[in-house]
This record gives C-alpha cells, structure tokens and sequence, in this order.
C-alpha cells in the first residue's frame, strides 16, 4: 500500500472490487444452501475463491485481499456466524499470502498455487479450531483436511485458469 | 497464458500427497490397542470437565463453556455430578458397553453426533460450536495424569 491516496481508492478500484465481493458473496451463498454432509467440518469446495484467484492474477493482490476480506466478513455476517467467520478469515488470510507469494516465484501455474491456497485454507482453519478448543489433537482431522484441500484446489484452480483465459 | 499443468505443481503436489500420507500413518497409529483401563477424558473449553471409565455405561450432559457462540445462560462452571440437567447449550456423551459417543447436541452442524462412536484409545470426537473434545485415553498416558495430577 505504498501508492498514493489517490491509487488507492479510485473509483475503479472501489467498483472492481464491490463487483467481484458481490459476486464471490454470491458464490459463498450458493454453498452455504446447498445441503451435504461430509462428516468434517471444514470440507467444502469454496467456489468463492475462483473469484479471489481471477482477481489476484487478473488486477493483483491488493484487489485479490479486498475482495477476499470483504467476502469473508460479509458473508460470516449473513450465514456463517461469528465463529465461522473468524475460520474463513485465518484460512482466507493464510492462503491468500501463501498464494502470493507463489505466484510471486513464477514457477507455478494457476492451478498448483490454487491448489496451495486450498491446503492453506484448510491448515488456517485448523489452527483457529485448535486454539479455540486448547486441545491439539483436533489435528486428527489433518490428513482430511489435506487431500480434501489439494482436489478443491485443483478444482478452483482448473475453473479460475480457463475462465482467466477466457478474459484475455 | 501459461499452460495449466507445470513441473513446480506437479512436484508440490507429489510432497503434498507424501505429507498427508505420512501423517496418516502417523495418526493411525495412535487409535491401535484398547487396554482395559482406558478412560473417557471430556474436555470442555480447554479444561477438564469430566473422565469416567470406557467399561462404565453412563450417559453426561456437558454445558457449553462460557464465552463460546451459545453462551449458556444458566451458568457454565457446574461439576460433572451437578444434578441440574437440560442446559440450553450442551452436549450429550453417552458411554455404553465399551464405545463412546455424542447423541445430542445444541448446535447447528452436528458434526459430532454424526461422528458415531468411538472405541480406540487415542480416537476423538470433537463439537467446535460447544469447545467439546471426547478423547479415550489410557490411563498410563501422560497426559491425563499431568492434568489430574
């Protein structure tokens, strides 16, 4: 955030990322009304990041954070409660910066750095749960959390990567 | 554009699998042998609330803790032995014939009833919404005896 007042709060800055908050909240929504149990909480797809991950490779990682903070917070407000919002935001935070930082090395493609993004999520997600509940052995549910984060990952990623080519 | 698939993802996706494969191992290792005098260690917001023995059938109703997204409003610091029952936030452990398991629970997901029932030591059932963790321990295991100690 070093630019100046001016860059930062553009217009189009402003508008872009109410666009693609709006639309992720969709997404989120969408989700959270469709009915499955997989047993661990935690497991989903999280169709909502497609839209983070366009939006860090389309316009960077400013937009990328926005549309991410606002999505998590606005959508822990509407249905995922106070505690739900508080494991989006550790996973949101952590792998959105892991994200970052492998897209920053260049070597991989859309699809590995969602795939990171997913495990990230997921292991940020069990970190918050493990403090809250002082006890670490809910890292029991590690390994779940791990292969279920690697195939949501690739889906995103696999979705993000054709629609960003689409763009072009 | 890039192509999809490159060799960086290919070789973080190889030492992902490895990782979870690993801990796998690791973690299955802990739910083997049951010894006779394993026990029921519940936890609730990281304290101790109660431990009863695996071969005790014993249904409990555990408060959730203060401070969690239901707080209780009658009250959290109770014993285990406490008579008054049917908080508005809890959950129910039953303990029969050797296995362990949630049967009810005040909140929203219900993850831990749908866990079913546990048997093993080292094996665990969690509720996340109450700050609920069900553990069998064996008694020798260190860590019971460092809180009760």
């Amino acid at each position: 955030m070093t630019a100046s007042p001016r860059r930062n709060l553009s217009a189009s800055f402003i508008a872009r990322v109410a666009l693609m908050a709006a639309l992720a909240l969709i997404f989120s929504y969408i989700e959270a009304i469709i009915p499955y149990s997989p047993g661990v909480p935690g497991i989903k797809l999280g169709v909502a990041n497609i839209v983070t991950v366009i939006a860090l490779y389309r316009f960077g990682a400013r937009d990328a954070f926005a549309v991410s903070i606002i999505r998590v917070v606005i959508a822990g407000l509407l249905f995922n409660g106070l505690f739900g919002m508080l494991y989006s935001l550790a996973g949101a935070l952590i792998s959105l910066t892991g994200m970052i930082l492998l897209k920053k090395t260049d070597r991989f493609s859309v699809v590995g750095v969602s795939m990171a993004a997913g495990v990230l999520h997921n292991l940020g997600q069990l970190l918050v749960a493990s403090a809250l509940i002082s006890d670490l052995r809910i890292f029991f549910y590690f390994p779940v959390l791990l292969f279920s984060g690697i195939a949501a990952g690739i889906v995103v990623g696999i979705v993000a990567a054709t629609i960003l080519r689409t763009l072009r | 554009m890039k192509q999809y698939i490159r060799k960086a993802d290919i070789i973080l996706l190889i030492a992902l699998i490895v990782l979870g494969l690993a801990s796998t191992a690791l973690l299955s290792r802990a739910g083997s042998a049951t010894s006779a005098d394993a026990m029921v260690v519940i936890r609730s917001g990281g304290e101790l609330f109660a431990s009863y023995p695996l071969d005790e059938d014993v249904e409990i109703e555990v408060p959730a803790p203060s401070g969690t997204e239901y707080d209780n409003p009658r009250g959290h610091a109770l014993s285990a032995d406490d008579e008054s029952t049917h908080y508005t936030y809890y959950n129910t452990v039953i303990i029969k014939g050797g296995e362990v398991s949630v049967s009810a629970s005040s909140c929203k997901n219900q993850v831990c009833v749908r866990h079913g029932a546990i048997s093993k030591s080292g094996q665990s059932i969690v509720c996340l919404p109450n700050r609920l963790i069900v553990t069998i321990e064996d008694k020798s295991g260190g860590e019971y005896d460092s809180i009760t100690s």
